[in-house]
């Protein structure tokens, strides 16, 4: 019958071996890292699932402004959206760019509704609610290691709500209406953002 | 000897410049801006659009001048 004391020094010699191994496996430098080769399901499934449920506390308590459907934040969130973000989450008409050809994981196609855009990922909701709070987060914030940057350090709060405000209605745009809202220019008599 | 007195009022002074880097300003996007292609509204189906939309509410308020302009136009057109 094995005593107390040998279990331990079983888990701790277990518990060793499995650090060196990681360790080992870490510094011959065996494990892919080039963006166009995609994780293993299971590593994919553990960063994925780390990511969502990291997001979601994080996010939890942001309190959403009660005027993200005013139009003077759509305009202002387009504007912003097509100069930062359509080159990787891409703009009505526009199916691919390079970013969204090498970068992994790629960048979401904002165009497309939640669940066209491949929300059958750990931590979807259909929460309006929370889907909001998830998308001010990770403009603010950024993602790690992905290719997704904070804005939050260039860009205050109110810039960031525009931004998913925009965002909540860019999958019903087509081309036309998108250029229409993103558009920057300035008419002769000074109208324009 | 004298540099090294000075070193930390140059860090700082650095640091000062760094950490004043202006947040993005639209503005700097505006030498390049785009102006909104208010032609194509006219052949949006005006029938299936929503005037309380926020959208529609939006491409409005960058259209108006082009409808302004179209106002004149249509009256001497009537006459």
């Amino acid at each position: 019958m094995p005593t107390l004391t040998t279990y331990i020094k079983s888990l701790v010699i277990t518990a060793v071996i499995a650090l060196v191994g990681g360790g080992l496996f870490l510094y011959s430098g065996l494990y892919p890292m080039g963006a166009d080769v995609p994780h293993n399901r299971l590593t994919y499934w553990l960063l994925e699932t780390l990511r969502e449920r990291s997001v979601a506390r994080a996010a939890s308590d942001i309190k959403v402004p009660g005027d993200l459907n005013a139009s003077e934040r759509l305009l202002a969130g387009g504007a912003d959206y097509n100069d930062m973000c359509a080159g990787c989450h891409l703009k009505p008409g526009k199916s691919e760019s390079d970013f969204t050809l090498g970068l992994y994981p790629a960048p979401p196609n904002l165009t497309l509704a939640g669940d066209e855009h491949g929300h059958e990922h750990a931590g979807a909701t259909e929460n309006e609610d929370e889907a909001i709070k998830r998308q001010f987060w990770i403009i603010k914030h950024g993602i790690k290691a992905s290719g997704m940057p904070a804005w939050g350090p260039g860009h205050d709060d109110e810039r960031i709500w525009n931004m998913v405000a925009f965002l909540k209605r860019l999958p019903e745009l087509s081309p036309d209406q998108y250029q229409i809202l993103t558009a920057r220019g300035k008419d002769p008599e000074g109208h324009g953002h | 000897m004298q540099t090294k007195r000075f070193t930390p009022i140059i860090a700082f002074a650095a640091l000062g410049v760094a950490f004043s880097v202006q947040a993005h300003d639209p503005k700097e996007h505006m030498k390049d801006a785009e102006n909104p292609n208010c032609a194509a509204m006219k052949d949006m189906d005006h029938s299936k659009m929503d005037m309380k939309d926020p959208v529609m509410q939006a491409m409005m308020k960058q259209c108006i001048k082009d409808m302004h302009h179209n106002e004149p136009e249509k009256d001497q057109a009537q006459n």
